[in-house]
This record gives C-alpha cells, structure tokens and sequence, in this order.
C-alpha cells in the first residue's frame, strides 16, 4: 500500500508539476520570441514594396499609324499585344515618417527603365516644409502628376505626353503643407529646380545638356464637404525655363510681305544661348455622390510658348543642332467618371485637344510663304473623344476597353492632312496592382 | 506493426473529419470602433448561443482601422461611429467594392468634467473654443480660474471625427489636447484631473465625472445626455452607429445583422446603454 502511495504521489508530481516547470520555460521561450518577431515586423513594415503590370491588345484604324496611345504602331501592323507599364517599386520609411526614399524601376519587353529614385526629408519641429530630391514627377498639372494605375483612361493626353514626356524629371524641390492633422492640410504648395532635360527613356538618357536650369510651381487646394457628399480641388501651375540651342536660327508665326501665315525669322545669333520655354496651367476636380453612384469631373488647361523643332513639339533632349521654332500652344482635357451605382463597372467619357501653334489654322497649314518655313504637319491640331468602361475587379485588378476617336485639324494645302487620318484606337487592357 | 498503421488511419480520418465539420462552420471577423465593440461584443455572444456553428470574433482598433480592414479584405465587417469619409468611399470605389450599410444604433456623446468643477452648461460656441484652444481657463466659461486640460480620443477613432464636425465645425482640436487611445482613459483621467474636459458615449459616462449641460440654439435651452434626450432628439450630439459590409460578404454577415436590428437585438442595444433605432 506505501509503495502505491509512493508511486501515485510520484506519478502526480510528474504529471502536474513537470509540466508547469516546463511550461514556463516554454512561456518564457515564447514570450521572446514573439518580441523579436515584433520587434523584426516594426523593421519590415518601413520597407514597402508595390507596383503594377498594364497587359493590353489594341486594335489601330490603319497599319503603322502614329499613335500616343503606347507609341507609334510598326508599318504594316494594326493589332499589337504589349506591356504597357511593369513597374515594381519600393519605399522605405522611417520609423518617425520624416523621411523616406523610394526607387521604382519600369520593366516591359522594351526593356527596364528607371522611373524614381528620389528622397524626401520633413522638418520634425513644425512638420510643415518637406525636401524631395532625385528622379521624381515635376510638380506641374494634375495629369502629368496623377498615377497611371488609377488613371481611368489607358493614357495621359496628347499635350501631356508632348510637353511633359515620362512625367519626371531630375531635380530638388520643397513642398510646404499642413500636417494631416492641421488646420492647413487641404493647401499645398511646391516649387522646384529641376534639369529640364526629362527622364531616361528606352530612347534617350536624359542627362544635363547645359547650365540652364527650370523652375516648376504649382500650388493646390483641396477640400471635402463636412457631410463627406462633396470633394473638390482646385491648382494652378507654373513654368519657368529653357535650354541651350547649337545652332543660330530661330523662328517665329509671322507672315510674308504678301500676307501669307508661316515661319518667320526671330533670332539668328542663338549658338550656345538659351531658348525660354514657358507654361501655365489651371486644374479643377468635382466629385459627389448621388443614386447613381460617385461622379468625378476633371478639366484642365494649359497654355504657353514651347520652343521646339520643325518636325516635334516636344521640347529637347540634347541641344538643337537644327533651327528653333517657337510656337505659342494651347491644350485641355475634360473628364467625365460614372461609377455606375453600387456595380463595381466605371464609365469615363474624355474630352481634349492639342494645339501645338495656336498661330497656324486651317489652311494656313502647308501654304508656301516666301523667306519663310511653312507650317507643317507638326502644326496640326488634334481633338480627341474617348469613350471606356472598367470593371474594376477587386482592388487588385482591374479590366479596361476603350476607344479613342481621333479628329485631326485639316488644311487643302498640306499633304496627307487634306482630310481626317484614320487614327482611331481600341486599347483592352488588363491591370493587376499589388 | 499493421495494427499501428490502421490506429494511426483512423486517427487521421477522425482529425481530419473534424478538421473539415470546424471549416463547415461559419466564421466572421468584426473589426472597428471601440464605441462599438462592447455592444457588437454582447450581440455576437448572444448571437453565437442561438446560432450553433456560427464564430464571430470581434475586434477594437477605431472606425478607420475597421474601415481600412474592409478594404484590404481582413474583416468581413467594419463597425463604425462615423460615416465614411468621401476619401474612404472613392478607395472602396477602385477596390471595386459595393458597400452595404446598416445603422445598428444611436449614441449620444456626453461632454464630462471633474466633479470638483462648478461649471454645469456649455454652449456649442464654447465647446468649439475650449476645444479648439481659443478658451483657456475656465474663468472664461463662468468657472473658477483654473486651466482647461483638454482630453480627446485620438485621431483614427471615429468618435473623435464626429466630434470635430459636429461640435467644433470642422476645426481642428488644440494643438496640446490630450490624445488617449481608449475611452475608458479619458474617464480615469478627467477624474483625477480638476481643471480636465473631454467626451465620452453616453454608455461610458459614471460617477467619477461630472456631465455638462449642452446647448446648441445659443444659450436658450441646456439638456443633458440620456436616453430619453436623444431619443426625442432634444440633445444635439447624437451620432448613428455603423456595421459597413460588402456584397461579396453579404451572405454571410446579413444573418447577424438582421439579428441586430431584430427586437431581440434591439433589447441588447437598449442594455449595453446606446439608443435603439426603433421609433
């Protein structure tokens, strides 16, 4: 009987007090464990990476047509499947959020380009005055600054895509706004110096040419109702630059001794001077709710004098060796986006135009002056309505069909532009965004 | 060793069995405000008794931290003590997310002091200055001449934002407020605190505080938080409480939901101390 007392009290202090032992061990084990593993997550939650891949087919009105909607289709071909955009991008913030640094890369099949390398420092006493520097979107207009994976059309106008080609540019600018939770976070101002040269492309490296440097500005304004029915914003933008020409001549609109509209000489001692581009621009965004679902306007307008060649608008990349044509341009868009009632479908209608030489109309274009150039299919103003439906998936993917009808400006005089181009667009694209 | 081999089998088949009837039962995640857990906390309780098979896990964090969860696909279900912002709507828009709403209940906020404080009524003008940090003492409101400490709930709760625009129109609070994460501190702290304000739900609200008398019609009429107050719509700081829900969810949170507008679920809402939303 005292040997089964003995062997039963043994056999409780194994089962019950062992265990315990053993548990708080584990617990203890457990318990660091865990703060190493939070301790590892603070650290990886700073580093953020995301990105999106744009697939798409597109279905052009006429082989080898010159298209801004992905680029210029090859001769002899009217349908394409392509990658758009493949960018992979990844931040990192510190642990106060004052700073941050982030690098973005565009991977297609036409090869991997850098998009942003860029860095931002807010000041830590009144957090109100930030400094970003690097490869980063010049801060002009709301298009050229607007994500493409939440644009809701395939691309950013024709005047977007001429003046501001790849959105980015090298440079330094200071933002000045309101904490978030401030009384002034609904107003930002930026202004900037940056190259002028644009970002690298799979064509062009975008390195500095000269000494001349651009200032951009744009101050905005954005508010939403206290009953959260109503957003709008509002934001002008400036700017302010140039660059240096290899080559003497310049042009201007003008007209001959016989009254006839073309290219008039402006300069002719420009070697290693600097040609001043210029621009303005308004924006305006609307957005409420109602029945049948959250509607969004858009418009913007942008006007200015672009220095440029005889066969582009858009500004250069290297010095001109060729003349310089100055032109006085003007250009919008107007958007219309229907989020269809409680439906995950969204509907836009698109609205603009590009006028490269708001001097050059109609039949002026390619009609012969004497000692002058003549106003040439560079010239030529396009409008352009777009009509598109998305069916927005889950907040990964998305599918978007569009088509674009393209409307170009039309002239007895200037060959291959007597009547409108067949330069139609159907763009089927899917996004997937992570 | 055959023997084993077929335990170990028919062990397998048992474990894997109830593995399978455990993910045959319904599982839904509740995430958001803190005002209104303890509420959503009693109904899923009571809720999961008459529903067997059904798991509801609740979880606090504040209407934006439920908010966000609904759009990333963490919670079937946000609570809210605010509407959705437009920010909030156009992201649930591009998520391609189609949101239901349901108002579950009302609660009114209670502007609460020390009980050592004489001061008994504040008017909406008042509250938006001693709030905003214009009024400092509160000599200023008619009390004795001592700092006003201002308490607040921090700025991802949705008690804090509907305070903001319904009291202080849309300014913004005291750059030395006082941000405390959870209800329950506020009071602790105004009890301790003499020259201390802030707001609470009317559930929250003890003895260890003192109520203030609101008036929003400049002075003329000064009521107190209660049920009955907010029920006839006699005090002003009242605010709907939210469960927001998205189609593809519908399935499985509209059971509860419709258990929590049931009279059942009403009697809860009525219990816990916020307003039912049967008139």
């Amino acid at each position: 009987m005292k040997k089964l007392k003995y062997f039963l009290t043994s056999a409780l202090i194994i089962v019950l007090i062992i265990p315990a032992i053993a548990q708080e061990e584990t617990s203890d084990t457990t318990a660091a464990t865990l703060s190493k593993i939070m301790s590892d997550l603070e650290i990886l939650k700073r580093i953020k990476i995301t990105g999106y891949f744009q697939a798409q087919f597109q279905y052009a009105d006429s082989s080898g047509m010159n298209s801004f909607g992905g680029g210029s289709f090859p001769a002899f071909t009217d349908k394409r499947i392509s990658l758009r955009r493949g960018r992979i991008k990844s931040t990192y913030t510190s642990n106060d959020a004052l700073t941050n640094a982030v690098f973005q890369i565009d991977a297609t099949e036409r090869g991997i380009v850098v998009n942003d390398v860029r860095l931002k420092f807010t000041d830590p006493w009144i957090q109100w005055f930030s400094l970003q520097a690097g490869l980063q979107d010049r801060p002009f207009g709301f298009e050229v600054t607007y994500s493409s994976s939440m644009s809701e059309t395939p691309e950013r106008g024709r005047m977007s895509q001429i003046i501001f080609p790849n959105e980015r540019d090298l440079g330094a600018e200071l933002i000045i706004q309101g904490p978030k939770t401030g009384n002034w976070n609904w107003l930002k101002v930026e202004a900037g110096i940056f190259n002028g040269s644009g970002a690298p492309s799979a064509t062009s490296s975008a390195a500095e040419f000269d000494k001349y440097k651009d200032f951009i500005s744009r101050i905005t304004a954005s508010r939403t109702t206290i009953n959260q029915k109503y957003k709008y914003s509002i934001g002008f933008s400036y700017y302010d630059g140039g660059y240096r020409t290899d080559n003497d001549t310049s042009f201007k609109s003008g007209t001959d001794a016989s009254g006839i509209e073309g290219f008039i000489i402006d300069k002719t001692n420009l070697k290693n001077k600097k040609v001043n581009r210029n621009y303005a621009g308004a924006d305006m965004q609307f957005t409420f709710e109602s029945p049948a679902g959250i509607t969004t306007l858009r418009a913007e307008y942008i006007q200015g004098r672009q220095p440029a060649l005889s066969s582009t608008t858009a500004f250069a990349t290297s010095a001109p060796v060729s003349n310089v044509y100055f032109r006085k341009f003007n250009g919008a868009y107007f958007y219309f986006i229907q989020n269809i009632a409680s439906t995950p479908l969204q509907a836009v209608i698109k609205y603009d135009w590009y006028d490269p030489n708001t001097d050059a109309k109609g039949d002026e274009l390619g009609k012969v002056l004497t000692g002058g150039k003549v106003y040439s299919a560079t010239d030529v103003r396009y409008d352009t309505w777009g009509f598109g439906i998305t069916w927005l998936w889950d907040s990964n993917l998305k599918f978007m069909a569009y088509y674009d009808f393209i409307k170009n400006e039309t002239s007895a005089n200037l060959s291959g532009y007597t009547k409108d181009l067949k330069d139609n667009l159907f763009t089927l694209r899917i996004q997937y965004k992570f | 060793m055959k023997n084993l081999n077929r335990k170990l089998l028919i062990a397998l088949c048992i474990f894997t069995g109830i593995n399978s009837g455990i993910n045959a039962q319904t599982k839904i995640t509740i995430k958001g405000s803190d005002t209104c857990l303890p509420l959503v906390q009693k109904e899923a309780e009571k809720f999961m008794k008459s529903n067997k098979g059904q798991t509801i896990t609740v979880i606090g964090g504040g209407s934006g931290v439920g908010i966000a969860a609904l759009m990333d696909g963490t919670t079937d279900i946000a609570m809210s003590s605010r509407a959705l912002k437009m920010d909030e709507k156009l992201k649930m828009q591009e998520a391609g997310k189609a949101l239901k709403t349901a108002i579950i209940a009302y609660d009114a906020l209670s502007v609460i002091i020390n009980p050592a404080n004489k001061v008994d009524n504040l008017t909406r003008e008042q509250l938006d200055g001693i709030f905003t940090g214009k009024i400092k003492n509160w000599k200023e409101v008619g009390g004795e001449d001592m700092k006003i400490i201002v308490y607040s709930r921090e700025t991802s709760s949705g008690t804090y934002e509907f305070f903001k625009e319904k009291v202080l129109m849309n300014k913004n609070y005291a750059s030395d407020a006082l941000m405390m994460p959870a209800t329950g501190a506020i009071i602790q702290s105004i009890s301790q605190t003499k020259g201390a304000v802030g707001y609470v739900g009317l559930a929250y609200v003890d003895a260890s505080v003192k109520e203030i008398k609101v008036s929003f019609d400049k002075g003329k009429t000064f009521t107190p938080s209660s049920y009955e107050n907010a029920k006839n719509k006699s005090y002003p700081i009242v605010r709907p409480l939210f469960l927001f829900y998205t189609n593809k969810a519908e399935a499985a949170a509209k059971p509860f939901i419709d258990y929590v507008l049931s009279a059942e679920g009403q009697k809860t809402v009525k219990d816990v101390g916020y307003i039912d939303v049967s008139k």
